[in-house]
């Protein structure tokens, strides 16, 4: 399907550096930055283009990732293209700044860089950073390696901007594992990412701040003008899973690279279970698979790419039909006892029918989700579509 | 169907299409008055006015009672003492 | 009948565009920081950007639904992001090549305290805003709750005067002279008895926010705070300059100067009880309050030597 493939430039860098390059590529106006580990290299990429004449952008060097998300989504408001990126504890400083921007349904885009949460110090990798703001009215795309941050923010902007969303997301990629790591890359060209998203200015042009115009941003929503716009959010939210595929498939005939939108489908055609999984231990996952595939299980892989929304339709599809589900969770469902993508996919039970669906807590604060990890987690989905008792939740580094 | 009458996608508010104001004109207790013969039309009450409800009239100044709210500054500020604040009924 | 003065008061030529608010609001009667707002765009033009935060003049700044109660462009942010949001604006629309005066219109409490990092975050990167703070010491549109500008011996909501408690138990910060020590084009104080001092100082900090950054900070007591009636407002402001408590000064590129020199400083006693939140204050208390007014007044006055080289040195 791919009609001509553009040309690229290969570098072996950094996911950081990705991100960098790949924001640089979509040429933002204004970009605020503060360091977090492990996100530090993104902005002190971005801040070497600008010295070196690469990156026309106003760089505000903020006091504070508040201050951050606040100038970002102000400068969107009055009509430009934004970028910031965080991780953990200071999207945790961003919360009410982010609510602010999922609020005014300004398309920022922001990379978050998934660390643990604050409470248990740490300074290592996990999902939990991610699943905390997940109420907030973000659109959240989950990366699975170096190349897929460069392509993801590149269709970041198509979507964030596209007339009919509007609304601001955030793409979450491993840190340490992508962060720090680095992979022979292919980078767009600049002239061929204008095209990609040219379309952009050929739609109608959302509303923006003028000075002299009499037009207030974040007036007070009283009563049912509250409910409607709310429903108006939740709308766009719906809109923006179709709208997705449609980009990514686009994505692919323009760039060659095509992930399968909201989900990836790894090898689930004939398979009797699956596994579910997101972010950058899906790698693993899916060499796993190949390596008990050649023993004739019939094991299949469902990568969870959109996040929010979440991906209904389409899990529903793919899951229906076999005899176990396992779900892969870098973190916890504070509540459930389980983890939160599992208890989401089992919120699909009355469509997917009453199928033994398990929960796989592991990886916590850079702990590797190895290969033995993930053929245990086979095993005993195995185990369970034969018949055999499981538990709901599996601890994985915690079990003898 | 679902009644939908707010006209954007997110909380803007629009002072060309609606234009708020408040009478608070029923807010005072009492009025100020202005006594022409006194008043040297130095502008005062209009520079102190919270509101800025003060009219020019040309030569004195006299109040928009749609808006004034009675504070008094008005009244109190005037070097001519040109300005009583008399009781609403 | 009196002989008519020939010509309007030389502070109304600073008026350059009508009135940008809605005739009746929601501020109290006799609210000063109602005639602050309304003198902004009045002296400003009305193509300026502004920007507010939960506070006394967000139920007029920010609309409601579609309705709005101003005709400015506007932006409402959360108390912890005006001065942060108000970058990014700023920052935007210099990229674009356009020359806007972007404005932040904020009470005490959220400048002092919850939104001071982005104020001094932006302040220390030199935007190109204008901050302009009414402090009317305390959180007033909440009910009159303290803030870290509000005065030793305040009586407030949450520091009450009782058996235990005389009022607020700490001094407060002087936010004016903090931020002049942010490497910033322009700070003053202005108050609304000296309304021209005011329009001069508006239109300065306008001007000075095409280089860098412009903070305003506005004495604007509060109504019913500080338990005045609702015609004292403007003479507590006159008495709080004549007694020092709080000095008219300017600070432009680094030099210091008063814009309003008293030549005869009435003791701050008689501020003080012009104010219903001060009334349980006795002579000792009075007394400290005295000291701590002259020893500010001290401390600026050698700013303004101590600078004033620096101007001649400018010049010459």
């Amino acid at each position: 399907m791919v009609k001509q493939m553009r040309k690229h430039e290969t570098r072996v860098i950094t996911g950081n550096a990705c991100a960098a390059y790949a924001v640089r590529l979509c040429r933002p106006d204004v970009v605020a930055l503060y360091p977090i580990t492990p996100q530090s290299e993104v902005v002190e990429q971005l801040t070497r283009f600008k010295a070196d004449g690469l990156l026309d952008a106003e760089m505000i060097e903020v006091e504070g990732e508040n201050s951050a998300m606040n100038a970002v989504t102000a400068a969107c408001v009055a009509g430009g293209r934004v970028f910031t990126a965080t991780a953990s504890y200071g999207l945790a400083f961003m919360y009410d700044a982010m609510m602010q921007t999922a609020g005014f349904r300004a398309p920022v885009v922001m990379v978050n860089v998934n660390r643990e949460i604050p409470g248990i110090h740490a300074v290592s990798a996990g999902q939990q950073d991610l699943i905390s703001v997940r109420d907030i009215g973000w659109l959240q795309i989950i990366v699975e390696d170096d190349q897929e941050i460069i392509d993801a923010i590149i269709q970041a902007y198509r979507l964030a901007e596209d007339y009919e969303i509007q609304l601001p997301v955030m793409i979450n990629y491993d840190g340490y594992y992508l962060s720090f790591s680095a992979e022979a890359v292919k980078i767009p060209m600049i002239e061929d990412v204008d095209e990609y998203l040219s379309i952009l200015k050929k739609q109608p042009q959302r509303l923006k701040l003028e000075p002299g115009k009499s037009m207030g941003a974040g007036s007070h929503g009283l009563l049912q003008t509250y409910t409607e716009l709310r429903y108006k959010h939740m709308a766009a939210m719906e809109r923006a899973k179709a709208k997705f595929d449609a980009i990514d498939k686009e994505y692919g005939d323009f760039f060659g690279r095509y992930y399968g939108g909201q989900i990836e489908e790894y090898r689930t055609d004939d398979a009797e279970i699956i596994l579910v999984t997101s972010g950058s231990a899906t790698g693993t996952a899916k060499t796993v698979v190949d390596a008990v595939r050649e023993n004739g299980q019939k094991v299949g892989l469902v990568k969870i790419r959109m996040y929010r929304p979440f991906p209904r339709e389409r899990l529903t599809k793919v899951l229906q039909g076999r005899k176990a589900i396992g779900v892969l969770d870098r973190s916890v469902g504070f509540g459930w006892n389980c983890g939160p993508m599992y208890q989401e996919i089992r919120a699909l039970t009355p469509e997917i029918g009453k199928v033994p669906l398990m929960s796989f807590i592991d990886g916590l604060a850079n702990m590797d989700i190895t290969i033995p990890n993930i053929e245990r987690m086979i095993r005993d989905i195995q185990a369970a579509a034969e018949g055999k008792p499981y538990q709901e939740t599996t601890w994985v580094s915690l079990e003898e | 169907m679902k009644k939908l009458t707010y006209p954007y996608e997110s909380c803007w508010s629009n002072a060309d299409e609606l234009l708020l104001y408040l009478e608070t004109g029923t807010w005072r207790t009492s009025r100020p008055k202005v006594d022409k013969e006194k008043c040297n039309y130095c502008g005062l009450c209009a520079l102190y006015c919270p509101p800025q409800c003060m009219i020019d009239k040309g030569d004195h100044f006299e109040p928009n009672l749609e808006f004034c709210k009675g504070c008094g500054i008005c009244a109190r500020e005037c070097p001519r003492k040109a300005i009583t604040m008399v009781r609403e009924e | 009948m009196v002989e008519k003065v020939k010509r309007l008061p030389r502070v109304f030529d600073y008026f350059v565009e009508k009135d940008q608010f809605a005739g009746g609001n929601t501020f109290c009667a006799g609210c000063p920081a109602e005639l602050t707002l309304r003198t902004i765009p009045k002296v400003m033009g009305k193509d300026i950007v502004m920007l507010s935060c939960p506070c006394c003049a967000a139920p007029v700044m920010h609309g409601q639904n579609l309705g709005a109660w101003h005709k400015l462009a506007y932006y409402a942010c959360v108390m912890t992001g005006v001065a942060s949001s108000a970058s990014g604006i700023s920052r935007y629309y210099r990229k674009i090549g356009r020359d806007v005066t972007v404005v932040c219109f904020t009470g005490d409490g959220d400048a002092n305290d919850v939104g001071f990092q982005p104020l001094s975050g932006a302040a220390e990167r030199n935007e190109h805003i204008v901050y302009i703070c009414y402090d009317n010491e305390g959180y007033m549109n909440t009910g009159n709750q303290r803030s870290s500008s509000t005065p030793i011996y305040a009586a407030t909501s949450t520091t009450p005067v009782g058996k235990n408690q005389k009022g607020k138990t700490t001094v407060a910060k002087y936010l004016p002279l903090i931020m002049a020590l942010h490497p910033v084009s322009y700070v003053a104080t202005a108050t609304l008895s000296h309304m021209e001092d005011y329009a001069k100082k508006l239109l300065k900090a306008k001007e000075k926010s095409k280089q860098g950054f412009a903070y305003i900070h506005v004495f604007a007591p509060c109504v019913i705070g500080f338990r005045i009636n609702s015609d004292a407002a403007i003479q507590v402001c006159r008495m709080a300059v004549r007694t020092n408590y709080f000095p008219l000064w300017e600070m432009e590129d680094g030099v210091f100067r008063f814009t309003q020199t008293v030549g005869d400083p009435r003791p701050v006693q008689e501020y003080l009880s012009l104010c219903g939140k001060f009334s349980h204050l006795k002579e000792p208390e009075i007394a400290e309050v005295q000291k701590m007014v002259d020893e500010r007044y001290s401390m600026l006055k050698a700013l303004v030597e101590a600078t004033a080289q620096k101007e001649t040195a400018s010049k010459t």
